[in-house]
């Protein structure tokens, strides 16, 4: 299975898929936005400062889900020794990261209407910006350790330790008291959101993820081509 | 009409400023990864091409990604 992501096997295929991708992004783009910011309609408590949701939510999910990500495959070359996995992580943390920060901005924008703050140490919001941290800290050990090996074995433990902090940020509503609302979706189906907010927000989480294959697949190719490079010398 | 679109009913500030935000980070970073990439790509093609006939040969046959690589490259340019 492994097999599947070995350079090699899958060089050409990014291309096509970053052709691919470009080609669809915008269109997918236009009509998101026209869902997210003319055609869903306002709340009947927040008023149009809903809007911001249709990126805040998508932004907190992809932040969670890459970090989640990052630490599966962190373990897997950990007990498999796959080397191709760590430079899947490496490519995965800088999006993790800016959408964790995008969601911890437009989170502290959207507070100011909502509760009439730009920021509280509110269980989730600070939950959201200890996740930030580790990001940075997988990132720096990637850049400021110079041995490769000793390097991927820091950023994997640092991700299999702050993976621990993933389940506190989903149910840091249900545990403490928040300012922060509890979750309006959930998978088992009993979501509270209205269908008519409810797909725009798929739209923008469709786009923003591809934009996260688009940024993917192009910094998976820089570390082979990076790689490749080194080995050159030694060929 | 306009006008209502772009206040928001009060919340526009708040709402442009958000996709703005959004949007411009997400468009940096794709510039940024870009470049990156393009850079890496013209400095391997480079490389690749500075070799000797019979290092290239030798390169080529032992990385599959370099072969592929310099297929698309030359196809590209």
């Amino acid at each position: 299975m492994f097999d599947l992501i070995n350079p090699s096997k899958i060089f050409l295929w990014i291309e096509k898929l970053i052709n691919f991708i470009n080609s669809i992004f915008f269109i997918l783009l236009i009509i998101a936005l026209t869902f997210a910011l003319i055609l869903s309609p306002p709340d009947y408590l927040q008023g149009d400062s809903v809007r911001i949701m249709y990126v805040h939510v998508p932004s907190a999910w992809i932040g969670l889900a890459s970090f989640t990500v990052i630490a599966l495959l962190s373990i897997l070359s950990f007990i498999f020794k796959i080397k191709n996995l760590n430079l899947i992580t490496k490519s995965i943390a800088p999006i993790g990261l800016l959408f964790t920060c995008l969601a911890i901005i437009t989170g502290s924008i959207w507070g100011q209407p909502t509760w009439g703050t730009w920021w509280a140490w509110d269980a989730r919001i600070t939950s959201m910006l200890v996740l930030s941290i580790f990001y940075v800290l997988f990132i720096l050990a990637h850049k400021l350790i110079e041995k490769e090996d000793l390097a991927i074995k820091v950023s994997n433990i640092i991700a299999v330790i702050g993976v621990i902090n993933i389940p506190v940020i989903r149910y840091s509503v249900d545990w403490w008291n928040t300012l922060h609302q509890p979750s309006s979706i959930k998978i088992d189906g009993t979501s509270s959101i209205h269908p008519s907010m409810m797909l725009p927000l798929m739209l923008m989480l469709l786009v923003l993820l591809l934009y996260c294959a688009l940024i993917l697949l192009m910094k998976y190719k820089t570390e082979i081509i990076r790689i490749k490079k080194k080995n050159i010398k030694r060929i | 009409m306009i006008q209502n679109f772009i206040s928001m009913n009060g919340y526009g500030t708040f709402v442009w400023l958000s996709f703005a935000i959004t949007f411009l980070a997400c468009g940096i970073v794709y510039y940024k990864t870009y470049k990156t990439l393009k850079k890496y790509e013209k400095d391997f093609a480079k490389e690749l091409n500075q070799l000797s006939e019979a290092e290239r040969k030798l390169v080529l046959e032992k990385s599959k990604v370099a072969s592929q690589f310099l297929a698309s490259y030359n196809k590209s340019i």
